[in-house]
């Protein structure tokens, strides 16, 4: 081979190492998006407490994986703890406040942020907590002599598993239909004798909990630790807000150009790497107030 | 018609007397507290312009804060302008930045606006951490002095005179807002807040009222960054950070959204906890939390809310209770 021939293929190698970064990031960033953008879509309210729900997910996962050894129970466990625990929100507070503006939501989400925060730091002190992945996932595999980290591809591929399952859920379910008929007409479908409160507490669940999978799923690459919780709010926020809020594809599509501008920029222009996903987002709303697939401006 | 009641004029001079006379009766970390306390409550009643007049709800007014503190402590470390000179340019400098921040996030209503606001706080939260050469990074600047002048007046370099600036700056900018939201400019404020559409429709372009309002409230909010730098000697990239942002938030809902009084009440209330609270317990953000949501649920109105309709009962004839 040229010298040529071999520039080229670590440019290949290169894009393919990052691109396979960049989509493992975009599994665990849309994880994020697509439980805020089903809350929203569902009840219009804005979960300021997203993040800090992410975060609780990756330390209640850190727990398990501590006194059970299995990473796989914890993966299970942790996002439904979350989920009863984001559930039992809606029951006891978020229920009293339909007949008031959207603003008495993102305020007490993000009351439930502060006390969900300060509880972690309490449960489990503020440092980094290391979460090992599992050992099948733990080593690197070779493609074109370029090192990649099992876990990233696992990762890659949870993500499409998850998001083809939410879509058949969304699309094929009873569970689904009651969602998205909710989300276009709350009213009429109380009116046909769905309970909707009951629709709105499961799908809250739901969005916490996918949240909280997102968390675990991140543990082993970042550490448990309470810097995760902001940093993921406006990842997430970000998401929605290009996507589309309430829009299933509008996160899938937010969270793959995220990640992407996330992992390229972070390699080619460190310092400036943060401002790219704002400069994105910003370019978005300008042409399409409403995100790129949503329906209010 | 009701006759004017006296009873709000002369409270609020009395108070204003107690607070001029502060000094002379409190020990010094009581009096560095109250000055404090000043700062934030015309940090809080910078953001109920927005929140409260125009529904505005800004997740991101540490940017105004931090940008202010920044601006004000950059002046005084490296140049010769006097203190006063230094934190009116501050201000300025933030209601100007603001111009811009307020055409795009307006770009955006609702939610979504929130999050711009929260976003471009954050992004000058990155850009303080990068910036070393201006910023300091993440040690911040530190040392900022509280210089004498201009005219060889030394009065703001003391405890107590700078404590008196701050609390006239506060009156200043409360009777500024008070005059603001009762002009035809307020009223045009609170037709955005209660329906935007209609008063679209009547003619007035909404989004230039939006982003003036949004100039003036993050210009307020920057004053109240500049006097803190040289208050608490630094500036670091605490202010700029979204917890700040969402206190603020808290003071304002806490104290009563549009009502300018509430929220700084409800700075000293939400600095007096924290001061009590972190006394008792570490875990003070966790009872903090827990009493903003139940203001949230049960006391919509506020603080401010419930004195004033403890007032209205006290007034009305026995008997003549209205809920």
């Amino acid at each position: 081979m040229t010298p040529r021939d071999l520039a080229r293929m670590s440019t290949l190698a290169l894009l393919l190492t990052q691109g396979v970064n960049a989509l493992s990031q975009a599994a665990l960033l849309f994880f994020l998006g697509v439980g805020l953008t089903l809350i929203f879509g569902i009840m219009r309210i804005v979960n300021f407490a997203h993040g800090t729900l992410y975060m609780l997910g990756a330390f209640i996962g850190y727990s398990l994986v501590r006194y059970t050894g299995s990473y796989w129970l914890a993966l299970v466990l942790a996002p439904l703890t979350v989920g009863a625990i984001g559930t039992a929100f809606e029951l006891g507070i978020l229920r009293r406040l339909y007949r008031r503006d959207a603003h008495a939501f993102l305020m007490v989400t993000f009351g439930l942020a502060l006390v969900t925060g300060e509880a972690v730091r309490l449960l489990w002190g503020s440092d980094a907590l290391q979460v090992p992945p599992p050992a099948l996932l733990s080593g690197v595999v070779f493609l074109m002599d370029e090192p990649f980290p099992v876990y990233r591809l696992f990762l890659m591929s949870f993500g499409i598993v998850v998001a083809i399952a939410i879509w058949q859920l969304l699309e094929r379910t009873r569970l689904g239909l009651l969602i998205r008929a909710t989300s276009q007409n709350a009213e009429m479908v109380h009116a046909l004798g769905v309970d909707v409160k009951l629709v709105r507490s499961g799908v809250f669940g739901i969005g916490c909990g996918l949240a909280a999978l997102g968390g675990v799923l991140a543990a082993p690459l970042v550490t448990a630790a309470h810097g995760m919780a902001a940093t993921a709010v406006i990842d997430a926020f970000v998401i929605v807000i290009i996507g589309g809020m309430g829009s299933f594809l509008g996160s899938l599509i937010g969270a793959l150009l995220v990640a992407f501008v996330q992992v390229f920029g972070n390699y080619y222009l460190p310092d400036f790497a943060l401002a790219f996903m704002y400069l994105v987002m910003l370019l978005v709303l300008v042409v399409r107030p409403g995100g790129l697939l949503g329906k209010e401006a | 018609m009701q006759k004017p009641n006296p009873l709000p004029a002369l409270g609020g001079l009395a108070v204003v007397c107690l607070l001029i006379a502060a000094p002379f009766g409190l020990p010094v970390f009581a009096m560095t507290l109250l000055t404090e306390l000043v700062i934030l409550g015309l940090f809080a009643m910078s953001l109920d312009l927005m929140v409260g007049y125009a529904n505005l709800v800004s997740f991101g007014h540490a940017a105004a804060y931090g940008l202010g503190a920044y601006a004000s402590g950059y002046m005084l470390l490296n140049s010769s302008m006097p203190l006063p000179v230094v934190v009116l340019l501050a201000a300025l400098l933030t209601g100007g930045v603001a111009i811009g921040v307020g055409w795009v996030c307006t770009l955006a209503t609702g939610v979504s606006f929130s999050m711009l606001t929260l976003a471009f706080a954050q992004l000058l939260y990155a850009i303080a951490f990068k910036w070393t050469s201006v910023t300091g990074g993440s040690d911040g600047l530190a040392g900022i002095p509280r210089r004498a002048g201009p005219f060889s007046i030394t009065i703001f370099t003391s405890k107590t005179g700078f404590y008196y600036f701050a609390l006239t700056c506060l009156i200043g900018a409360y009777f500024m807002c008070r005059a603001l939201v009762r002009s035809p400019f307020g009223l045009v404020l609170r037709g955005i807040r209660e329906n935007e559409a209609k008063t679209l429709v009547l003619g007035y372009n909404t989004r230039l009222y939006k982003i003036t309002v949004i100039a003036i409230a993050y210009a307020l909010g920057g004053l109240a960054g500049a006097l803190y730098a040289p208050f608490a000697g630094f500036a670091n990239t605490e202010l700029l950070f979204w917890l700040l942002s969402g206190q603020a938030l808290i003071m304002v809902i806490v104290g009563g959204q549009g009502t300018l009084i509430g929220p700084i009440l409800g700075a000293a209330f939400f600095m007096l906890l924290e001061h009590q609270l972190s006394s008792y317990t570490e875990a003070w953000a966790l009872f903090f939390g827990l009493i903003f949501i139940a203001f949230v649920l049960f006391a919509p109105e506020g603080i401010w809310g419930l004195a004033r309709r403890a007032f209205a009962r006290a007034r009305a004839p026995t008997g003549a209770r209205h809920g």
